[in-house]
């Protein structure tokens, strides 16, 4: 057992899958440079002395060489592709839809494409272009799964069972969440280390984990907003508000067994997501739990979410606009009055 | 068709060079590359090379006389090297692509006979297509590929059963010519479980997995980068394989060909880029979107080769792929090849083509690639119009048969909506 943080953690599964199966390696910008970053953020840091020959730098070129991945794996192999920001993945993104996640049903299921893409995103003093939270954008995308640790355990995990599976895998990474060292630490990062065992595992790709268990109300969040949800429990539950934290974990598919479990329980629910509201993954999920719990629902579905309106720099700007603990305590709160359906379903 | 060749620039101080001696004499074969003449500059006695592949018509320059860079010095006639498309928009340019003759290289003549049977297929596989949409038989739209006959059956041919082809739309005569079946894809133009894609895919993704086939890439230019990371599989596989990449001009102004094609150069990649110039982008005539309209001249500027080769000659595009081919296996990949040809029918099904000016469409249909192989093979290859005659009954045959099976193919259960978006 070990501690490591989400760069370290991610680092060492690429390790290993690398060591285990020959046909992965790494393609991305600035990735594999001798005294360089290993990556945005540390994740390859000195593979490329481990694996010379599959550690791939290329040209700042983000739809060519995910097309050139995506090639690769039709062939046989099992590229992890890496983009410094998940913004670039707007470049990138004919060769994910069109091509990754289309391939295997236009060609009657004949074709297949285990393809892994790492993005890291949130809103982290880089303004409008650099940390946007891009999740909405790929969670539709049939063929395509997508998801969002949260820690370094689940990290390690989910990107070994991304690089076993036969599917193109599109992992969301927090920059805030990583604890990247030395030049290409993040300031105002938090704390997402994991206790690493020693025999290797995987973690699920479509299965959420309830990380607080509570009675009162349901709080879904993933990456960074899940940290914050877990504070806002922590405060709750000095004010006599039980609530289950879920770790929604896979955005693409969404585990509804484990969300509706959550749901049938509390009758309330509050999604925290860090990008903007309209058209989120949390409209999503508002939707699919309407759909399918109407019936122990109590109080409307509530969403906090960042207004829309592109990702400010400035500072005392940004900690407005990115959801914080206090936004989710006041709709945690709000969700929980008397007034909220507690005659029909009071609190237990 | 003449070209002249110019005096390069040798000499570093800019002064005039002495041409000491011909080294090769009119009426005389000469081959791009070989050296030429023997020239005196400032610094040394050394020979400039033939820009072209052709016969040494005439020189300008006697022995002993003074040469200024830019001169013209030689004129060649060749029938290899083309001029940029757009020049060939005018009804005589194109005529007189239509005189230089086929030269058959000694191949066999069983192979010769595959060559014209596969392009006789495709031809008569595309009418009849074209007959069973207009018959209303087929749903959806097509992009259909008379008259490209030549490119797709060439470059299918010089490569090897376990080599792979991307195609895009326009990709039935790719996919005949790669060793699909006409009954798989008819099945997969009707919709059917017994398609190549299983009805998944349609006439635009036509392709085979297991014929070395990747579906149809509909947009443009998305299978460059594709085929680059095909190749990079290869290599780092160790594997001999090569992949060739079908696309038409219109794709060499898209991003993705840049940034596929600098890749592959980077990492000499075994792929053959081959671009189908057609003149014509949807209804968009290819001078009205590039300025540099000789498009093999893309690859120069990214450091690997590429070539400009006539698109209806199907035995000049074995030859150019065969050695594009083994320059890839080689190591020394990526090649970018040209194939000049027309586009005679419209973009899609609904598009009645309009605005091809007469002249350009007649110079070119008298540029038919099945036709001028079919004379080719009766004066150079003693093949007679009757053995010519018999291959195309066999196919329309085959055709008959396979449209009659089609129109009886098992469509899909509805149920299997969901099959085959994951595995």
């Amino acid at each position: 057992m070990k501690r490591l943080g989400i760069a370290e953690a991610l680092r060492e599964a690429i390790m290993e899958e690398m060591e285990r199966d020959a046909h992965v390696f790494c393609i991305g910008e600035d990735i594999a440079v001798p005294g360089g970053w290993g990556g945005a953020f540390t994740v390859t840091l000195g593979l490329e002395k481990k694996f010379p020959d599959r550690m791939i730098d290329v040209p700042i070129a983000e739809l060519g060489f995910f097309g050139v991945a995506v090639g690769a794996a039709l062939m046989g192999m099992r590229p992890i592709v890496d983009v410094q920001y998940g913004d670039f993945l707007f470049l990138a993104s004919d060769q994910i839809i069109n091509n990754a996640a289309k391939l295997r049903y236009m060609s009657g299921g004949t074709a297949k494409v285990p393809l892994v893409m790492r993005a890291p995103i949130g809103a982290t003093g880089r303004g409008a272009q650099h940390a946007q939270s891009m999740e909405r954008f790929f969670t539709g995308v049939p063929g395509l799964k997508v998801v969002a640790p949260s820690n370094a355990y689940d990290a390690k995990g989910m990107l070994k069972a991304a690089v076993r599976d036969d599917n193109p895998v599109l992992i969301f990474e927090h920059k805030l969440l990583y604890g990247s060292r030395g030049a290409r630490a993040e300031p105002g990062a938090t704390d997402a280390t994991s206790d690493i065992p020693e025999h290797d595992y995987t973690v699920p790709l479509d299965k959420a984990a309830v990380r607080r268990e509570g009675s009162h109300v349901t709080i879904l969040a993933w990456l960074l907003m899940l940290h914050h949800a877990l504070a806002a429990a922590h405060t709750l539950a000095t004010e006599g508000i039980q609530a289950e934290v879920l770790d929604v974990r896979s955005l693409a598919p969404l585990d509804y067994e484990t969300i509706g479990a959550s749901v049938r329980k509390t009758g309330r629910v509050v999604i925290v997501e860090e990008g903007p509201k309209t058209g989120g993954v949390s409209a999503e999920l508002a939707a699919g739990i309407m759909e399918r719990f109407s019936e122990s629902l109590v109080a409307p579905v509530t969403r906090v979410a960042s207004p829309d309106i592109p990702v400010p720099f400035s500072p005392i700007l940004e900690n407005t606009y990115r959801p914080d603990v206090p936004r989710i305590l006041a709709a945690a709160r709000q969700l929980t009055l008397p007034c909220a359906g507690l005659e029909r379903s009071p609190l237990r | 068709m003449e070209i002249q060749m110019k005096m390069p620039d040798l000499a570093t101080t800019g002064s005039d060079v002495r041409l000491v001696r011909w080294l090769v004499s009119p009426g005389q074969i000469v081959k791009r590359g070989q050296p030429l003449v023997e020239i005196e500059t400032e610094k040394a006695v050394s020979s400039v090379e033939s820009i072209a592949t052709g016969l040494l018509k005439e020189v300008r320059v006697l022995p002993g006389g003074m040469v200024s860079a830019g001169q013209a010095i030689a004129v060649f006639e060749v029938a290899t090297t083309l001029p940029a498309a757009a020049d060939r928009i005018s009804e005589s340019a194109a005529s007189s692509l239509g005189a230089v003759p086929m030269v058959l290289p000694h191949y066999k003549r069983a192979f010769l006979l595959s060559l014209y049977e596969r392009m006789v297929l495709i031809r008569e596989f595309e009418e009849r297509v074209r007959f069973l949409f207009l018959e209303g038989t087929m749903a959806g739209t097509i992009h259909q590929c008379q008259g490209q006959e030549a490119t797709a059956v060439g470059v299918c041919s010089a490569l090897r059963a376990n080599d792979w082809i991307t195609s895009t739309f326009r990709g039935h005569g790719h996919a005949l010519a790669k060793g699909l079946s006409p009954q798989e894809l008819l099945d997969e133009l009707f919709g059917a479980t017994t398609g190549c894609c299983k009805g998944r895919g349609g006439s635009m993704h036509v392709g085979n997995m297991d014929q070395g086939m990747v579906p149809g890439i509909a947009i443009v230019a998305g299978g460059i980068p594709l085929a680059a990371g095909m190749a990079l599989a290869f290599k780092m596989q160790n594997s001999s394989q090569v992949v060739a990449c079908f696309f038409g001009d219109g794709a060499v102004a898209e991003g993705a060909f840049h940034e596929g094609i600098n890749m592959a150069a980077l990492w000499k990649l075994p792929v053959i880029f081959v671009c189908e110039n057609n003149l014509y982008g949807a209804s968009t005539h290819i001078s009205k979107v590039m300025k540099n309209t000789r498009i093999s001249d893309r690859a120069a500027v990214y450091g690997f080769r590429g070539q400009t080769v006539d698109g209806n000659d199907v035995v000049a595009v074995f030859e150019a792929t065969r050695h594009a081919a083994a320059d890839c296996r080689a190591g020394n990949g990526p090649v970018l090849l040209e194939l000049l040809t027309y586009r005679r029918i419209g973009h899609s099904r609904r598009d009645p083509c309009h605005y091809q000016p007469a002249a350009e469409r007649e110079a070119w249909l008298s540029r038919d690639p099945l036709l001028r192989f079919a004379t080719c093979l009766e004066q150079q290859a003693a093949i007679s119009a009757a053995e010519l005659a018999e291959i195309k009954a066999r196919v329309d045959h085959r055709i008959d048969e396979a449209v009659q099976n089609a129109k009886k193919a098992p469509l899909p259960a509805v149920e299997a909506l969901y099959e085959g978006v994951f595995g």
